[in-house]
């Protein structure tokens, strides 16, 4: 009796402790996906489209790029990671702009447009940096973090999120990946024009 | 969301320490059990309250006892989470947002100058070059509280929030406001400016 109540002494402290530890590191950071609520754009579903102001004071609407590749990435000027990439996006942007890439910034920032204007000036940013909306952001997912940044394909699906900063490589694999998606379009009209040349046979 | 005070580790293992007793000089599986349950709840209590998504939380907020006409310093303990830091009060950007504890106190009391700690400068692995200044894991924030002169005596609650915004080492979170909240206790002054009530908690008193 008295070794079994040992037994369930040890037993329920090993299990205490497990639970403990575990919702301990719970609070490390987490696997950047899984950061996403479940009600956020899923990888392969449409991109959510939105309209939104650019510095410019122009309204821009994600499905104006449909057939190109877009980038959108939410970011804020606190926020530093944000700060690093921007550089790569502007590199990125001079390279594959003219293949088919388009970059698209939401500020989702409370410091007004003003300082997203300076601040974007002093980033010699080449791309358009649209004013964020919250409802945007939750369209996407909430946006759990900045910067969270979507690769969209030519055809308006997303292909990849991520929340956080990651290797220049990396987001050059994925904007090549976006480009070589085939538009629904093109490829129907290729189709098309292969019946069209049965039909000529 | 909001978190209360978390128990510290040194308050669990003496929550836990229940079990270290002989279980020879115990009587009954019944009290085995009993106690089983009981070092369950002391362990996951604290547990449930780390699963927030709040990065920071407060671990303590000493009570002020002052007199009135007098100021007494109330010190605030809060805890970013592991992996996490926040922006210090004087971050090295003026682009980024300061921890600022922000106190709204009822009428007969009254808020004098809030100390922050200095931060702790790191570098990321993302910007090895860039200097950041930071609070993590446990800091302390201390506000000087007094109560007007007339002030009734009793028991008076400060309410307040630390605006922060974390960041781990790939990402930042958008600011958050993290409520807190300061018992004040105003007794009657005997002599005025002859007695600082409560020294041991006041170290810092600035009449």
């Amino acid at each position: 009796m008295r070794r079994n109540g040992l037994l369930l002494v040890a037993v329920t402290l090993a299990v205490a402790l497990l639970i403990y530890a575990g919702v301990r590191l719970s609070r490390l950071p987490r696997d950047t996906d899984s950061m996403f609520s479940q009600k956020a754009v899923a990888v392969g579903s449409v991109a959510p489209d939105f309209e939104l102001t650019s510095l410019e004071g122009k309204s821009l609407k994600l499905s104006d790029f449909r057939g190109r590749a877009v980038l959108v990435n939410f970011w804020a000027t606190w926020c530093g990671p944000c700060k690093i990439e921007m550089p790569w996006f502007v590199e990125l942007n001079q390279k594959y702009g003219p293949q088919g890439l388009t970059i698209l910034g939401i500020a989702m920032d409370d410091s007004g447009q003003a300082a997203i204007a300076k601040f974007a000036k002093e980033m010699r940013v080449n791309y358009p940096i649209l004013l964020g909306k919250e409802k945007v952001g939750d369209a996407y997912g909430g946006v759990p973090g900045l910067p969270t940044t979507f690769y969209i394909d030519r055809n308006g699906k997303v292909q990849d999120r991520v929340v956080g900063i990651v290797g220049r490589s990396e987001i050059e694999t994925q904007i090549k990946k976006a480009l070589a998606s085939v538009p629904a379009t093109t490829a129907s009209d290729a189709t098309d024009g292969d019946d069209h040349g049965t039909n000529r046979q | 969301m909001i978190m209360g005070p978390i128990g510290s580790d040194a308050a669990l293992l003496e929550k836990l320490a229940v079990f270290g007793t002989p279980v020879e000089s115990r009587k009954s599986a019944g009290w085995v059990m009993k106690n089983c349950c009981l070092g369950l709840i002391f362990v996951l209590f604290p547990a449930g309250l780390w699963a927030s998504d709040d990065f920071v939380s407060v671990v303590s907020a000493s009570a002020v006892t002052v007199a009135a006409g007098k100021p007494g310093t109330a010190s605030l303990r809060f805890r970013v989470q592991n992996g996490y830091h926040i922006n210090s009060n004087h971050p090295k950007s003026d682009l980024l947002i300061p921890t600022r504890l922000k106190l709204n106190p009822p009428t007969d009391i009254g808020v004098g100058s809030v100390t922050y700690p200095a931060g702790r400068n790191i570098s990321l692995s993302f910007a090895p070059t860039e200097k950041l200044n930071v609070y993590s894991g446990d800091f302390n924030v201390n506000a000087v509280v007094s109560a007007v002169r007339g002030a009734s005596p009793g028991h008076y609650a400060v309410h307040g929030e630390l605006a922060y915004q974390a960041c781990d080492d790939r990402a930042c979170y958008p600011p958050k406001k993290l409520p807190v909240s300061i018992a004040v206790t105003v007794v009657k002054s005997r002599i005025a400016g002859t007695r600082q009530l409560n020294p041991g908690q006041s170290p810092h008193i600035h009449n």
